[in-house]
């Protein structure tokens, strides 16, 4: 898992239009990872960042990150060397104290490291003061200010881009740890490359009462790592006596130019301290920093916005209940029916009830103070012959009584343009149940109205209440 | 003549069936939790058979059909009855039917509805008891006889009338199982009811649709966790929101304090519509058509009196709560001293927190002027110092939820959330409010917010939601 990783799920998060079919088939044709969920999320986010334009968010940052960190690192090695060359520069007055290059090596990289250990303790709190100390922060952000191309086209992509603030944190403790560790490198560079060309002169000297007991017994103390392999690589006791060395009026002693060549051997003692020390615990604190940025990577994996939704989308059954096609949309057009009336004639030629039997229909009538010498029932439980049958005794003007809740179904339709065939005129009305003394709807009776408008047929007219009439007329007008 | 298709390995399928009009498309609608069917009161809205089938990982666990209306049900009859065939060929005819008319648009819509049926499908006919019965349904009830399939009735009441004593009798005839049901609200437990009874239609189909209301009940959990997540992420959201804005003069002007603070604003008024949107969604309410005007922060400011009393909390509810969480505050420092202070530091916290709530009754949060960086200075709003912002907020979204996860899948009908004075009273009790602000407290201190955190405020929604719906 590394930030590339992380960037390239953010991206795919970002822009995602899967279904959560796809991601649901992803999750049980990868069985395996269901364990592991960010290994599942790296492993979608590897497939679907192909779908996506490039360069990719990770490319562009990872490309950015490492030319800063090369330019950074070269830049710190130079610097390495430079103070490298610097602290065992011999003179030509005083010997080498090697108590400088000794902190350079020892206690400089003591102290950094156990900041940086606090700060990789601190990290997982957003606001850590620590992580601001580190150098490599600040000097990025003097980069980030240089070359506005670059930044304007980093901006343009990144002003979104929040990277989860553990990340960040673990990112510029990683990198303290390279630049720590070229510098390191160039102490080496600097310190094989003098003894190799150059005939140093090697003393200690303090202004602090030091017995050369004391400083002899610290300096086997430091070398605790390797003075039982390379007993030669510690200074011995006559070698700490020999080489101490006072400042003050005093010029080199004629014991310690006779000494001289032994004088070289401190060279040996520095070259293991500065292997442990500056490089290989540094190097430990490289590798615990890019375990501590991976686990960090870890954690805001499931951090990014929609992973959740995504994991669970894989994980968990997919359920789905809805049609699987798109249903047309369907509109109703509203039509005026003109062939209308308000009013019953005082009489017609007959009355049918469609699906209304006979006796029902005499009742009606005399409740609408109609007259009509006949009454039948059409459609209802009649068979198809009884309704031929009916339709044989037509003629003239009919009263056309149909329940207005129920819908004209297309069997009353086909009655209806038989009964044309004998008909001169029929009058539609749509009543009410008895519960409503036959009294329809308005509602009901639009749909009469839209059902026969597609028949179109002048001898069809509809009964519409007298208050639905009004309301047609004021519309008219 | 062609072959029964059905085999003992088919899923379960149901065709809705009945006249036109009746609240087919409504039933399945509401069962399949499907809010893009086409409803309306026009006879004859659905054309073609559609299906809905209930897939767990893809596969179906049973199917549903929904299917236009009985045009010419006496037609159809009368060619069936013209073949004096023995109960058991019956079926057959009905096939000869199909393969006959296929083409014929005149029985489009029987041979639509016939079609799930002679592949293996259970039927559910569909009435509207609201309206009288009468013979012309016989002949529809008739025809489904002659198909030979298990069948039930539903009964809908779409209007006021009630006429379910003649429909259980006319019914009891044809069909061995007979129920009401209301497609416009229906909750959980009565949609597993039905599912209960779609069961007992046929043996072999029993363990497939009782497995499938275990789905449901685990479909509905993750709406609920969803929605539960979706709120919670809209209060940390909005009570964490920092908003800032540029300037470059010596000093901000009150006009750039009044446009950062409206930007503030429209970015709380985003949060809440986009996670309304969200809970409509994860409810499967996509098509939803609401009165816009009843539930926006435009109409109902966030910050007045009106929308405290009706979601947040008063401002002697938020006086107490404000205390009692200043009060441990106090606790704490009587603990540094070992207990000396015990009371004056518990009154002590108590005093300054509920002074702080009064105050913070009505303004947003405190705009502040931000440090130097290249020269350029921001004004900064945020995180929301307001107590009652997150209640309110909460009130609303949960309010939302309730709304929308008690709304039948069958409406069509432009959704008005009436907000109702009673509703706080609902939702939100002491503890309850004692909790929420330790959450809120923490979202407001603007630090990051573990996640777990987080996950313990979904819970605490989630069983508010439980509650309610
Ligand atoms: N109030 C109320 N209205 C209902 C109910 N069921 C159906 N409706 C209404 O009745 C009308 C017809 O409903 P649909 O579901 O379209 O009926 P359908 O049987 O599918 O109709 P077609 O497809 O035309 O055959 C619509 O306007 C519905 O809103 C109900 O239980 N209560
Ligand atoms: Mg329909």
């Amino acid at each position: 898992m590394n930030l590339a990783s992380y960037l390239d799920l953010y991206e795919v998060l970002e822009s995602d239009n899967s279904t959560r079919n796809e991601r649901r088939t992803f999750g049980l044709s990868h069985p395996e990872l269901k364990e592991d969920p960010v290994e599942q999320l790296s492993a979608w986010a590897n497939r679907e960042k192909l779908k996506l334009k490039r360069p990719l968010l990770s490319e562009t940052l990872s490309s950015y990150l490492y030319w800063v960190t090369l330019i950074l690192s070269f830049l710190t090695f130079v610097l390495g060397v430079v103070s490298g060359i610097g602290l065992l520069s011999y003179n030509g007055h005083e010997p080498v104290n090697v108590i400088y290059f000794i902190a350079m090596v020892v206690f400089v990289p003591l102290v950094t490291m156990s900041l940086a250990l606090l700060s990789m303790f601190r990290a997982s709190r957003s606001q850590s003061m620590l992580i601001h100390l580190s150098p490599a922060f600040w000097m990025e952000r003097i980069v980030a200010l240089l070359p506005n191309k670059v930044k304007d086209q980093l901006k343009g992509r990144f002003s979104e881009l929040k990277i989860n603030p553990l990340i960040l944190n673990w990112l510029v403790i990683k990198r303290s740890q390279i630049l720590a560790l070229a510098f390191s490198f160039g102490l080496l560079l600097a310190l094989l490359a003098m003894v190799a060309t150059r005939d140093i002169a090697f003393a200690w000297s303090t202004t602090l009462s030091v017995t050369p007991e004391a400083f002899h017994h610290l300096l086997e103390t430091l070398s605790f790592a390797w003075r039982d392999f390379f007993p030669w690589a510690v200074p011995s006791v006559e070698l700490v006596e020999q080489s101490q060395y006072y400042r003050l009026g005093e010029k080199l002693g004629d014991t310690m130019i006779s000494h001289a060549a032994l004088l070289g051997e401190w060279w040996k003692f520095l070259l293991f301290a500065t292997l442990f020390y500056a490089v290989i615990l540094r190097f430990v604190m490289y590798i615990i920093s890019t375990i501590g940025l991976k686990k960090a990577i870890e954690r805001s994996f499931m951090t990014l916005e929609g992973s959740k939704k995504l994991l669970s989308d894989m994980n968990e059954v997919n359920i789905s209940t809805h049609a699987s096609t798109i249903e047309n949309n369907f509109s109703s057009k509203t039509v005026a029916y003109t062939q209308v009336i308000d009013r019953f004639d005082q009489s017609y030629d007959m009355a049918l009830g469609w699906a209304i039997d006979p006796d029902k229909l005499k009742l009606i009538n005399e409740r609408m103070q109609v007259i009509a010498p006949n009454c039948y029932e059409a459609g209802g439980a009649n068979s198809l012959e009884e309704d031929s049958e009916v339709i044989s005794k037509c003629h003239g003007e009919i009263l056309f009584y149909v329940k207005a809740w129920e819908p004209p179904t297309m069997d009353f339709m086909d009655f209806l343009e038989s009964l044309l065939e004998k008909a001169d005129k029929v009058i539609v009305a749509p009543i009410g149940t008895e519960q409503q003394a036959y009294v329809s709807k308005e509602r009901d009776v639009n749909v009469w109205a839209r059902k026969l408008f597609t028949l179109n047929n002048e001898k069809v007219w509809l009964k519409i209440s007298s208050a639905q009439a009004l309301k047609g007329e004021a519309e008219n007008a | 003549m062609p072959e029964h298709k059905e085999s003992a390995f088919d899923h379960p399928k149901f065709a809705v069936v009945g006249h036109p009009n009746k609240g087919k498309s409504s039933i399945v609608s509401s069962l399949a939790l499907d809010d893009s069917v086409q409803i309306s009161d026009t006879p004859g809205t659905t054309t073609k058979k559609r299906s809905f089938p209930l897939t767990v990982d893809g596969k179906i666990i049973y199917e549903l059909f929904d299917t236009p209306g009985f045009q010419r049900a006496r037609k159809v009859l009368a060619w069936l009855e013209g073949h004096d065939v023995s109960a058991d060929k019956k079926y057959e005819v009905v096939q000869e039917f199909i393969h006959t008319f296929k083409n014929d648009p005149k029985f489009n819509d029987e041979i639509e509805l016939l079609e799930p049926i002679m592949e293996g499908a259970g039927i559910i006919y569909v009435v509207d008891a609201s309206k009288p019965y009468g013979e012309e349904y016989e002949a529809e009830m008739e025809i489904l006889r002659w198909t030979g399939q298990p069948s039930m009735a539903l009964i809908n009441h779409i209007d006021e009338g009630d006429y379910t004593a003649e429909w259980k009798r006319a019914l009891g005839h044809y069909f061995k199982i007979v129920r009401t049901y209301d497609p416009m609200n229906i909750s959980l437990a009565q949609h597993i009811s039905i599912l209960e009874s779609m069961a007992q239609l046929k043996e072999e189909w029993t363990d497939s649709v009782k497995s499938s209301i275990l789905f449901f009940e685990q479909y509905y959990e993750e709406m609920f966790q969803e929605s539960a997540a979706a709120i919670a992420k809209a209060v940390f959201d909005s009570v964490s929101l920092i908003d800032t804005l540029a300037f470059t003069s010596e000093k901000a002007s009150d006009v750039e304090k009044k446009r950062l603070e409206e930007n503030y604003k429209n970015r709380l008024r985003m949060i809440e519509s986009s996670t309304q949107k969200q809970i409509e969604i994860i409810w499967h309410h996509e098509n939803l058509e609401k009165d816009k005007t009843q539930l926006a922060f435009e109409e109902l400011d966030l910050f007045s009196e009106e929308s405290a009393s009706l979601f947040g909390l008063t401002r002697k509810e938020l006086l107490i709560t404000a205390a009692t969480s200043g009060a441990i505050t106090g606790a704490g420092i009587d603990l540094m001293f070992a207990g000396h202070t015990l009371f004056i530091g518990g009154a002590l916290g108590a005093v300054v927190g509920g002074v702080g709530a009064y105050f913070a009754f009505n303004e947003l949060s405190e705009i502040k002027v931000l440090g130097q960086t290249l020269g350029k200075r921001y004004l900064e709003i945020g995180p929301m110092a307001n107590r009652n912002f997150p209640y309110i907020l909460l009130g609303r979204l949960i309010y939302h939820t309730e709304q929308i996860a008690k709304r039948s899948h069958a409406k069509r009908s432009v959704a008005e959330f009436e907000m109702d004075s009673k509703f706080k009273e609902k939702w939100l009790d002491d503890a309850l409010r004692k909790s929420l602000e330790s959450y809120h407290k923490k979202f407001r201190s603007g630090k990051a917010i573990d996640e777990k955190v987080l996950l313990a405020y979904e819970a605490l929604i989630n069983t508010v939601l439980h509650k309610l719906i």
